[in-house]
Formats: structure tokens, C-alpha cells, sequence
């Protein structure tokens, strides 16, 4: 149930808000410069529903500003790739052979006691985001991915992994097209 | 013969009636006991003692490079009643040597798997964890230390117990059980009448009860059916199943029923049953550990829990337990000389009097109402879970520390509306979306009114930062983006007129989005939540982790909505979480009886808002600390800790709040009256002191998150929002932009000012602040 509720959220949140660029081009002042008196709601939403989730913040309406992937690494100094510690490494491979011998909760306790220990590591949410694939639970598989993304930026290797990891929870869910824009960018990302 | 026959003839009626009478009684007997032994077998051999959920908090992990020193890891030792010693030979032992600690750490059952006991050797450099290995000197890398039991999930005015197996139970337990309260319990069948005798005379002689005669069968039966009336009837019916109980079963069975039954203490509403819980009651450690005069101790408790209640009567208590102690003695349970020794320890009770039941109710009732979701009341309190929780007990501590001394500071205050104030503290690591620690009012031990999720307080400014999420979510804004900081006045459906001002009357025009969040303008805030669109406002509570849309009225921009603090810390949960909402958990694991995984909350991650927007807000609340309503905090936090926030203050200062977020924890603390009354204190003079308190003194790292690619930081002018130099002698920012964004330039200073330029500038005391010609920093805007 909670999960079902979680989900709708998520959709109305992908449908509504992750299509909008926060910080468009233009005019260096807000719209407004005379009275702001009276309810100006009226100046709704620049963004149309969009028909379902999309794999990725899709950019659309005039202005956004946010470059494919393909356009950024020349820009923008790389970061070396993300490492585990040695305390984490010992969990993910503890992790590891629980998943094999199918024990997934007992992978869900490991996975999560290294995440205590170095939550802003993405490989730790990618690989949380495998054992969600396991579990059979797709979307948060791809949720895992996308915070994986969000604390690996510059990371390109592990931006790949984390594209690869989408790509798959996308195609399990028979978002076919989707799932082949995720692997592109994974390949791209891979080639730095 | 002859002569009786008349006689037996002229009585055989009476004897018919006597027979009669004697069978029925037969049958009324055999029909009792029956029903007795039915009853008390029934009892006995279900032995299924209705099991309370067992909650545990979160396991310190070891790793080299956990920053912990030898200290403070002692203390925690301690804490979960380990023993210091000159060397770790058993389970439960530890040895301190400056930087290093030898420690043999107690097996314990965790939701994956049971982690056997073993030693290890731990190397401590600074305030850190250098080296850790085994015995063998080869190198563990991260082990779980056996966790804290914070409390049990009891039915009201029910029994707790810990069920233990004989292994786990000291050999001298039953031993000094038997010498003390019943001697013959290995040959008697279930009563003892010399025993009774006994008691009876010197009952009399004394002319009260002072001993009962009753053998450990009888104490145990007595236990089971909870009746403490000293009829002769009860009394008898006692016995009978008493020796019904020894006929049927084995006595080292009976011996177990009785460790894991009987009575030991009260606190408050949970009965302590069973040894295996006493001893974590009394001594904090298991009941295998407990050495001679602890046992000494428990055996003493049971004569009357609430007599000699080792907490209550100490000096009763030490008497009698000497006294126990000699005569097992005596009896040759001991040696003379272990006794004597043990006569000379002190009574060994954890000063935590009555808190280690649910040592943190306001934490426990967070994590019932989660169980509750998934488990039925009755699966709680009877079935033997074990449930693992988020709660961090030192940061728990340290958080009831602060708020009660920030409390008490104000108790002391020239106002008399600032005393005799309550408050509320939730802390949570934002990652993981787990909740490390719960405070439910200035007692914080005290089980009643828990202000963190059953109080509903307007969140004041805590909702600006929703407007400029909202706002910067449109794409139409920008951290610089201008605002009228101008009258609003809206009428309302009702026909009435809603006008709100600043904090402090003032006005201040246009203003840069920036400086309105960071000093919290009121006027600014309304006009550009109108501008947005209430909808959207309202959205952004849904999108950060609040299950309903507040009602969408103008006064919601400026907080009315009413939250707890556990709601208000899921909302900034998403914030300090670059915009992934967690839903929070108090409960990571639960696990059955036998050590099954059951249903727990997950760890889950949404994407809640665009990283852009949300990384822009953030920004925009770390400014609060250097340029706004967190200023006076900037000071007290240790220098390179980067942190972020916001004040919140409701109308006529009834509720002072502050939200706000390291790397590693995000920090929700409320101050208010109960009823409701002014407290003279904003966000800024109330709540702050106390989150400040708590961040500086708890291991966190800085909040930085890492820029999302599409945006890169730009110069502006605070008061302007023009982009300049750093140069500059107004107060410039540095804030995101998307990249390429077209800024406009300041008229009096540029971006590419040079420093000989700027200072130029500075002479002609020209190009500061355009707007204000001598801008305080923090102007007093409402909080």
C-alpha cells in the first residue's frame, strides 16, 4: 500500500516537477518588478503534464539549459573514480556472497551498514540499487542509480555504472527505448 | 461382635451417609485436582510466556578509521556493561591500556546472522581507530559491537521479561536459589511441611508475616496465576499443584520455569519478570555475567522486589544481601572466603534508576508506531520479536543534554514568558533517512506527552524555504532573482483582510531572493510565493515528505500550517539529501524467535525535486549561517564545519523552532509552551542556542554537495543581486547559476573589479550596497 502510494507520488513528482530547469537562462530578474499585490497565480506552470515517467529529466519547453552528457566532460575537469574503504569493501563482498547464496536480506544489512559508513559513496547506492534488482523491486533500483548520479558528478566511471544500472532496472520494466538512451550514456560515459 | 451389630445396624444409615459423603468428596476431590492439575500442566507446559518485542539500538561499528577515541569507546563499554579488567577472558570482558583495548565481545543474534564471541585488539591513535585485529593479530575489517537493549513493547501494566536457557544462566543462581529459599528442593514433592512449620512458629512468635514457608514450586505456581491473596484456601490450592507440577515434571525443569517467571522489580508501568531481564535491570549486562554478589543481589530481590528495591532501600538491601551471602556461606554453597569478598563489593546497580525500561520513550513511541503499520498489537508485545532500531544512544544523550540545558538557561532568563519552557529534538542521518535520536519534552526519560510527534505547532518561517523551492523549481527564478520586499494585503473568502508585515516593520523594496530567505523577510516571501502560485508552494510540502498538502491559504507561505517535529525533519531530510526524499525509520530489522526476517521498513530513495533547485536552496541556507538568522550560531560551531538551516518563529513568538543539516545529520529542535502561551523567543534566541549545542558537539562532517553540472558559481551582490567581484566592498556571494546565465553586472562594481579599483571604490564610499547605504548584516527581519 505504502509502496503503491510512494509510487503515484513519484510519478506526479516525475511528471510534473523533473522536467523543469530550475535555473533557466534569461532575464536576470524575476518576472515581477511592479505591484505583487492581488494572487498572480495565473502565471501557471511553463511545463505541460507529461503522459508518464520519464527515465530521465527529460529537458523540454524553451530555455533549458541542461547539455547531454556527451557535451560535458571536455568542459569540466574529471574526478578520479569513486573507491570503497576498506570497511565497506569487506561489506559489499560479504554483500556479494549473500546475494549468491540468496540470502537478500541478510545482503540488505550489509549493503546498509557500509552505507552508515560512507553514505556519500555512490558505488555503495549502486550497488544497493543490484541488490533492488534482485529483489525485484525496479523502481528503486533506478532511484539508487539517480542518487548514485547525483553524488558522482565529474565521476564519469562511475556514472557509467550507475547509467548501466538504470538501463537494466528500464528494460526489466519493458521501457525498451528508454533503456537504450540509459546504456548510451553509459557508453559514452565509459569512454573517458 | 454380636452385641455390636445392633449398633453397626442402627449406623448403617449414617454410614451409607458417611460413604456417600466421603465419595462425593472423592469425586469433588479428584474433580478439583483435575481441574488443577489441568490448569497449572496446561500453564507449565505452554510455557509460551507472552514475549515482548525486544528493541535494540544501532550496533557501534568498528573499522580503522571510525572516529572514536579509547575514551569515549570505554565509556561505551561500560555503557553496555562490559567489564574492565586486567585481561578479557571471558565474553563481556575488556582491558584498557592507554591507546589500546583488549576486548572480548559477547556473541549476539543480529537480523543476518549470529556473530559469535571472540577477542579483539583495538589500536586507538588520536580520536580515531588505527588497528584492529584478533586475537591472532590478523586484521578484522568492521565488526559490529553487541547493541544497547533500549526497552521492550510491553501491553499496559504488563510483564517483561528476557526468556533465558539454562546454559545462559550462572550455576550459582540455582544453587544460592536453593540454599536461601528452599532447602529441600531436590527431594521434596512440590511442598515442604517442616518448612511451613517452621514458618508458622515464627510467624506467630513475631505476630506478622515475616517468612513464608513456601518451596520455589510453590512460589512458581503462586507466580503463574498472579494471586497474592494469603487465604488458607489459596494456600492449599497452591500446594496441590505444587505437588501436581513436581509429580509431572523434572525438577531442572522447574528450577528453568522459575528463573524465567518469577517477579523482580517494577518499573513503572512494566513488571520485571525473570532473571534474565533483572539482570539487565539492575546490573545493565547479561544474566551469564553476573558474578557472585550480583547473584547475591538477585536472590535477595526476590524475597520482596519492592522491599528491597536495591534502588529505593540501598543500606536495607546491602544488609540483607551480606546476609545471604553467609549463609551460602554456611551452607557450602561458596567458599567463606568468596564470600567475604564478595561482602566487600558494592550493590553494583546502574544509577539509571527506572530508565532502563524504555530509557527513551519519546524514541520507543517512534518506533512502535512504525512496527504498528506492519504488526498487530498482540504480534508486539507476546511473540518475542527482536527489532533492531536507528537510535543512536550517545547522540540521544547528548541531544536531551542540550535542549535541557538550553531549557534551564532559559528558566533563568530576565523574561518570565521564556520560562518553565518545553521542547522537542529529532536528529536524523539525512542519507540514509534513518531517525538517531527522539527528545519528547524537558524530561526526556519521563513516558508522557512526546512533543516531537504528538504536538501540531504553526512552523513559522521553516515554510520559507518551500516558497523558494518552489520558486526556483519554475525555472523563472534565480538566487538573484529580485522580490518586492512591499505591502501585501489579500482579501480572504471570508470578506476579511490579511496583512502581514515584517518582524520589524521595515520595508526594504526590491531584494534579491537570496537575501530574503537568508534574513527571513516576510513581505518578500508572501509576494513571491503569490507570484509562484500557493499550488505550487503547497506541492513542495507533498514533493519533501509531508503526507498532505497544507491548505492552500495565503498565511501558509509564512507557516501556519501545523507540524510535528518528526514531519518537519522529513521535509528537511529531503532538503539535506540533495532533494532524494527517504521515508524516516526508527526500525531497520525485525527478526522472530527463532532469528527469521520478518517485514521492516525499507531503505528507499525518491527523487523529490530537481538536484538544480534544490542544490540552489541549499546554497541559499548556508548563507543564513554567514549573512542571516543563523549568524549568531556562526561563532559557537567549530570553524570549518559548513552547516545549513533555517529559523522558524510563529506568531507572537508562541513557537521558536530551528532546522538545519551537516553532511552527516540533519537537527530539528522546537521550544514552546504547552498551552500555547508567547515565549518571548524567536527561532534565532530560542531554538538556535540548543541545535547549535547539539551540532558542535557530535562527530559530523560539512554539507557539501556536489554542484549538478549544469550550474557553476557567480559573484552577486547581497543587496542587488547584480553580479560583481569579490573584490568588491559590498557584500558579495557567491552563488549557482546554470551555466552561461546572463547576469546583469553591478553599476559601481563590475565582476573584474580589481582590487586597486575596489579600494578606490571603498574610498569614494561609493558602490556599497546601492540599496542601504549601511547595511547591518543581520537585520532584525523576522526570524
Amino acid at each position: 500500500m505504502r509502496l503503491a502510494r510512494l509510487l503515484i507520488v513519484a510519478v506526479s513528482l516525475a511528471a510534473s516537477g523533473c522536467a523543469l530547469d530550475p535555473f533557466r537562462s534569461g532575464s536576470p530578474t524575476g518576472p515581477s518588478s511592479g505591484s505583487s499585490s492581488g494572487n498572480s497565480a495565473g502565471r501557471g506552470p511553463v511545463v505541460a503534464s507529461a503522459p508518464e515517467v520519464t527515465s530521465a529529466p527529460q529537458p523540454e519547453g524553451a530555455g533549458i539549459v541542461v547539455p547531454p552528457p556527451s557535451q560535458l566532460p571536455r568542459e569540466r575537469p574529471k574526478t578520479p573514480p569513486a573507491t570503497l574503504s576498506p570497511a565497506s569493501r569487506a561489506l559489499v563482498g560479504q554483500a556479494q556472497a549473500q546475494r549468491k547464496k540468496g540470502d537478500l536480506p541478510g545482503a540488505t544489512v550489509s549493503l546498509e551498514r557500509a552505507l552508515r559508513i560512507e553514505p556519500s559513496n555512490p558505488l555503495l547506492w549502486i550497488e544497493m540499487g543490484r541488490l533492488r534488482m534482485d529483489q525485484q523491486n525496479f523502481p528503486q533500483a533506478e532511484a539508487m542509480g539517480r542518487k548514485a548520479l547525483a553524488i558522482s558528478v565529474g565521476d564519469y566511471h562511475t556514472q557509467s555504472a550507475a547509467w548501466t544500472l538504470i538501463a537494466d532496472s528500464l528494460k526489466a520494466r519493458g521501457r525498451n527505448s528508454q533503456a537504450q538512451e540509459a546504456l548510451g550514456k553509459a557508453r559514452e560515459l565509459a569512454q573517458y | 461382635m454380636t452385641s455390636r451389630r445392633p449398633r453397626s445396624r442402627s449406623k448403617r444409615p449414617l454410614q451409607k451417609g458417611f460413604a456417600l459423603l466421603a465419595l462425593l468428596l472423592l469425586v469433588v476431590a479428584v474433580v478439583i485436582v483435575a481441574v488443577l492439575d489441568h490448569r497449572v500442566t496446561r500453564q507449565f507446559e505452554g510455557r509460551r510466556w507472552t514475549l515482548p518485542a525486544r528493541v535494540y539500538a544501532q550496533p557501534l561499528e568498528l573499522y580503522v578509521g571510525q572516529p572514536l577515541s579509547a575514551a569515549r569507546f570505554a565509556q561505551e563499554l561500560e555503557r553496555l556493561g562490559y567489564l574492565a579488567q586486567r585481561s578479557a577472558t571471558r565474553p563481556g570482558m575488556y582491558r584498557r591500556k592507554g591507546d589500546r583495548i583488549e576486548l572480548y565481545v559477547r556473541e549476539f543474534r543480529f537480523s543476518d546472522a549470529v556473530q559469535p564471541a571472540q577477542e579483539l585488539r583495538i589500536g586507538f591513535s588520536g580520536d580515531a581507530i588505527a588497528e584492529l585485529g584478533n586475537a591472532q593479530g590478523v586484521d578484522v575489517p568492521v565488526i559490529r559491537l553487541d547493541p544497547l537493549l533500549i526497552g521492550s513493547i510491553f501491553p499496559i501494566h504488563g510483564e517483561d521479561r528476557i526468556v533465558v536457557s539454562p546454559a545462559q544462566v550462572p550455576p550459582l543462581l540455582p544453587a544460592a536459589l536453593k540454599a536461601v529459599e528452599d532447602r529441600k528442593f531436590d527431594t521434596h514433592h512440590g511442598v515442604d511441611p517442616l518448612a511451613i512449620l517452621r514458618a508458622l512458629v515464627t510467624n506467630v512468635r513475631a505476630g506478622q508475616v515475616e517468612q513464608g514457608g513456601s518451596t520455589l514450586t510453590q512460589q512458581l505456581v503462586k507466580s503463574y496465576f498472579l494471586d497474592s491473596r494469603r487465604t488458607l484456601g489459596r494456600k492449599a490450592e497452591e500446594a496441590i499443584m505444587a505437588v501436581i507440577l513436581e509429580s509431572r515434571f523434572e525438577k531442572a525443569d522447574i528450577m528453568n520455569a522459575y528463573i524465567n517467571e518469577i517477579y523482580l522489580g517494577q518499573d513503572g508501568r512494566r513488571a520485571v519478570h525473570g532473571f534474565g531481564l533483572a539482570s539487565q535491570f539492575y546490573f545493565g549486562k547479561p544474566l551469564a555475567e553476573c558474578e557472585l554478589h550480583e547473584v547475591a543481589l538477585l536472590v535477595t530481590i526476590v524475597r520482596g522486589p519492592s522491599y528491597y528495591d536495591p534502588r529505593r532501600h540501598p543500606e536495607r538491601v546491602m544488609e540483607r544481601r551480606n546476609l545471604v551471602l553467609k549463609l551460602l556461606a554456611e551452607r557450602g554453597v561458596v567458599r567463606p572466603a568468596d564470600a567475604e569478598a564478595a561482602m566487600k563489593q558494592p550493590l553494583g546497580v546502574t544509577d539509571n534508576a527506572g530508565r532502563t525500561a524504555n530509557y527513551f520513550p519519546a524514541f520507543l513511541d517512534l518506533v512502535r508506531r512504525q512496527l504498528r503499520e506492519d504488526y498487530p498489537e498482540d504480534a508486539l508485545t507476546e511473540t518475542g520479536l527482536t527489532v533492531f532500531s536507528t537510535l543512536d544512544p550517545l547522540l540521544q544523550e547528548k541531544a536531551e543534554n542540550a535542549l535541557a540545558e538550553e531549557l534551564a538557561r532559559q528558566d533563568k532568563s530576565a523574561r518570565k514568558v521564556s520560562r518553565g519552557l518545553e521542547g522537542a529534538v529529532v536528529v536524523t542521518t539525512p542519507q540514509t533517512g534513518e531517525v538517531v535520536a527522539v527528545v519528547g519534552g524537558r524530561r526526556a526519560s519521563f513516558d508522557g506527552f512526546n512533543r516531537a510527534l504528538d504536538m501540531q505547532r504553526p512552523i513559522g518561517s521553516l515554510a520559507k524555504p518551500l516558497v523558494y523551492l518552489a520558486a526556483l523549481e519554475t525555472g523563472r527564478y534565480t538566487p538573484a532573482s529580485v522580490v518586492q520586499d512591499a505591502p501585501v494585503e489579500i482579501k480572504l473568502p471570508n470578506g476579511q483582510t490579511w496583512k502581514p508585515g515584517n518582524y520589524d516593520k521595515k520595508m526594504r523594496g526590491p531584494v534579491p531572493i537570496v537575501r530574503a530567505l537568508t534574513q527571513s523577510l516576510n513581505l518578500a516571501t508572501v509576494n513571491l510565493g503569490l507570484e509562484v502560485g500557493l499550488g505550487r508552494v503547497a506541492r513542495a510540502f507533498v514533493q519533501l515528505g509531508l503526507e498532505e498538502a497544507p491548505p492552500e491559504y495565503p498565511s501558509m507561505l509564512l507557516g501556519a500550517a501545523n507540524l510535528n517535529p518528526v514531519q518537519v525533519a522529513q521535509m528537511y531530510n529531503t532538503l539535506a539529501n540533495g532533494g532524494f526524499r527517504s521515508p524516516l525509520r526508527a526500525v531497520r530489522a525485525v527478526i522472530d524467535e527463532e532469528g527469521k526476517p520478518l517485514k521492516a521498513p525499507e531503505l528507499e530513495v525518491a527523487e523529490a525535486a530537481p538536484a538544480e533547485a534544490v542544490y540552489g536552496l541549499d546554497r541559499m541556507l548556508i548563507e543564513v549561517f554567514e549573512r542571516g538568522t543563523g549568524r549568531p550560531a556562526r561563532n559557537l560551531l567549530p570553524a570549518s564545519l559548513v552547516v545549513a538551516g533555517k529559523t522558524g518563529t510563529s506568531n507572537d513568538y508562541r513557537d521558536s523552532w530551528f532546522a538545519g543539516f551537516s553532511g552527516g545529520h540533519l537537527i530539528v529542535v522546537w521550544m514552546g509552551h504547552d498551552d500555547n502561551t508567547p515565549t518571548g523567543l524567536t527561532g534565532t534566541t530560542g531554538a538556535l542556542p540548543a541545535w547549535t549545542k547539539l551540532m558542535s558537539s557530535i562527530d559530523t562532517v560539512s554539507f557539501e554537495p556536489l554542484m549538478p553540472e549544469a550550474l557553476e558559481d557567480r559573484w552577486v551582490d547581497y543587496y542587488t543581486g547584480r553580479e560583481t567581484s569579490p573584490n568588491c566592498p559590498s557584500v558579495a556571494v557567491r552563488l549557482p547559476f546554470a551555466i552561461g546565465y546572463v547576469l546583469e553586472p553591478s553599476d559601481t562594481c563590475p565582476p573584474g573589479t580589481t582590487p586597486e579599483e575596489a579600494a578606490l571604490l571603498a574610498q569614494q564610499g561609493d558602490g556599497a550596497a546601492p540599496i542601504e547605504s549601511s547595511p547591518p548584516l543581520i537585520s532584525p527581519a523576522k526570524p
